[in-house]
């Protein structure tokens, strides 16, 4: 059990004492809900509401509407690219030192797990610094819910990174691989635009991408469309749902368990039977 | 932990092989409770995959081996509680402090909560890095990350502390305090110490050394009965035509002449003193300079292989592979 506590600790203090990243950390967020939110926010309107809108489809605000989508995006990204330090680990000669003691194989993955979820809800909840600037209104009761689900999704995803991380042997090859991963799954899962009328074969990976649920339950906690005019939150694509069932929050919650389940057990075999 | 009985690391019939090439080719050896045990050979001898199977880092392709009594793949995690590695790499986080690196060994190896501080201490103390505890690995000096792998290595008290090359790549006056340290470990703590090395004079300071070469130890005792086994003394010569005097000695003599890459002769000899002054007298090739000394552990690795371990060419290679490290 120790050994879990220190594999987390060190990928914890390494966070903290990275200061560029933890800054650059910031940029990517940044930028997707300035430049882009709002850059775009006139075209989403006028393209939802049409140009004149009145109604309820007047209420729609592209930012407000971006906002969970990229507490999402950056819980994915810091997530899968914490496995990113297993394969540096590795190129350094860390991993070394980790895999002679007396430690198993699972307790280190386990730990390396637990790090990269811990670093990614951090970094999720740092975009909480954005809200004063958008006009979103979270309340306490909000952010108490967002973190456990943060954790969650964050636990899938580093299990997913940490799988990666383990079939590869330097960082380039990871960083490649995660790349080209990530933006199908971040485009296809409704974090930077609502998914609506899209062709079938696109509608298919949109539901079978992890990020969909996860990215579903950050808009159903924040924006709280079960308060919003039908209209609305058709329009915002925040019906979500599968063979024609609107899948409910409890719902999503299993999903995501599903997945964690599944992905944590995958990794924890591949990193046991990797070389060091 | 300590289980009675002298030898504390057994080995029989131990292999590895890589697809279609053998690197370790059947080692039997013991070594007893305290001794300094050295693995001295060329590159790519096998010296440091024996030392990872004994390490439990790879598996034997065949054979045993045994670490404080307990069997390298039936009891692995055992043995390593029971053993310290230094590699040939570094394994430091040098994003950490020292005293961090120190403090995750003692979590991996669960040594108990209570005794970490003072076995940081101690162990600090040892390698005189006490002054240096709170400061990032990163600002150490190649010397003081080595003094700091070899403090860790020793935080859970093992009984054999396996050294991979413990002083490549650092400059002599370095690789002498890392030599008093591992004395000192060897006085205080009484562990056994086994090591690689292709340093001769680093090999003299072993109680016994084991010479490899291809994948077998070739020889196997005291550095200086090694040493007298070669027999006699060694004399060097330069002539101003080598070929022709190898030629020469080698027929007169009836003796390999060994030729080394500086250009000298050598080739060994019963009673050196009273040998030489005959030979100069009578050889009719001008020499340009002669020389006559006891038999090095180089002089007993050419006599096992017809070869020189070629320090020269190991320590370029090693300082390249370090380099390319350094680089991060
Ligand atoms: N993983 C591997 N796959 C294939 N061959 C290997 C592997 N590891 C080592 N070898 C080969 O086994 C031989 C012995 O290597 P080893 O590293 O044990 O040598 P060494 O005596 O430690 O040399 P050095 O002085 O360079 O450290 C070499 O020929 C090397 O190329
Ligand atoms: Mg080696």
């Amino acid at each position: 059990m120790e050994g879990i506590y220190a594999i987390w600790q060190r990928d914890i203090i390494k966070f903290f004492r990275d200061r560029a990243r933890l800054i650059g950390s910031f940029a990517m967020p940044f930028m997707f809900l300035i430049l882009f939110g709002s850059g775009m926010s006139g075209a989403m309107s006028s393209m939802i509401g049409g140009s004149n809108a009145a109604g309820p489809l007047a209420d729609f605000d592209f930012v407000e509407f971006m906002f969970p989508g990229i507490i999402g995006m950056t819980v994915f990204n810091t997530a899968i690219f914490s496995a990113l330090s297993v394969v540096q680990d590795k190129e350094f000669g860390y991993m070394r030192e980790i895999l002679v003691s007396p430690m198993s194989r699972t307790t280190i993955a386990i730990g390396k797990v637990l790090g990269g979820s811990t670093i990614a809800v951090i970094q999720g909840l740092m975009m909480l610094i954005f809200v004063p600037f958008i006009g979103v209104s979270i309340s306490f009761m909000m952010v108490i819910k967002l973190i456990p689900v943060m954790f969650l999704v964050a636990f899938a995803i580093s299990s997913i990174g940490l799988l990666i991380a383990s079939s590869l042997k330097t960082s380039q090859g990871f960083q490649m691989v995660v790349q080209i991963l990530i933006f199908p799954m971040l485009f296809l899962s409704g974090a930077l635009f609502p998914l609506n009328g899209m062709p079938a074969w696109m509608d298919f990976i949109v539901k079978i991408n992890p990020l969909t649920y996860s990215v579903d339950m950050f808009k159903k906690i924040i924006l709280q469309p079960d308060q919003m005019a039908p209209a609305l939150r058709e329009a915002m694509g925040l019906d979500l749902s599968v063979f024609n069932h609107v899948i409910t929050f409890s719902q999503e919650i299993l999903v995501v368990v599903a997945i964690s389940a599944v992905f944590v057990v995958l990794a924890t075999l591949k990193f046991s039977r990797s070389e060091g | 932990m300590i289980k009675l009985g002298k030898n504390i690391v057994e080995v029989t019939g131990l292999k590895k092989r890589y697809k279609d090439f053998e690197a370790v080719k059947g080692v039997d050896l013991q070594v007893e409770e305290g001794e300094i045990f050295g693995f001295l050979g060329p590159n790519g001898a096998g010296k440091s995959t024996t030392i990872n199977m004994l390490s439990t880092i790879i598996k034997p392709s065949d054979g045993i081996a045994k670490i404080n009594g307990y069997d390298n793949v039936k009891e692995r995690d055992d043995v390593r509680a029971s053993i310290g590695l230094i590699f040939q790499e570094s394994t430091l986080d040098e994003k950490l402090t020292a005293n961090e690196n120190l403090m995750l060994h003692c979590k991996f190896y669960n040594v108990p909560k209570e005794k970490r501080e003072d076995r940081i201490q101690e162990v600090l103390e040892i390698v005189d890095l006490s002054e240096n505890r709170s400061k990032i690995v990163e600002t150490f000096s190649g010397g003081m990350k080595r003094r700091l792998e070899i403090a860790r290595g020793l935080l859970h008290y093992p009984r054999v502390l396996f050294l991979d090359e413990p002083t490549v790549g650092l400059d002599p006056q370095t690789r002498n305090h890392i030599w008093e340290y591992i004395l000192k470990l060897k006085e205080k703590a009484g562990i056994t110490i086994f090591l690689t090395t292709h340093y001769m004079d680093e090999a003299e300071i072993c109680d016994r050394i084991a010479v490899m070469d291809g994948g077998k130890i070739i020889a196997l005792d005291s550095p200086e009965q090694l040493k007298s086994d070669v027999g006699g003394d060694i004399i060097e010569i330069a002539t101003t035509d080598n070929q022709q005097a190898k030629q020469k000695i080698e027929d007169t003599y009836q003796t390999t002449v060994n030729e080394s890459s500086e250009g000298k002769l050598s080739f060994q000899v019963k009673e050196g003193s009273t040998f030489l002054v005959e030979f100069v007298k009578n050889f009719d090739i001008p020499i340009t300079t002669v020389n006559l000394r006891r038999p090095t552990l180089n002089d007993v690795f050419l006599q096992l292989t017809g070869r020189e371990i070629r320090e020269e060419t190991a320590s370029k290679h090693e300082r390249n592979k370090q380099s390319m490290r350094g680089g991060r």
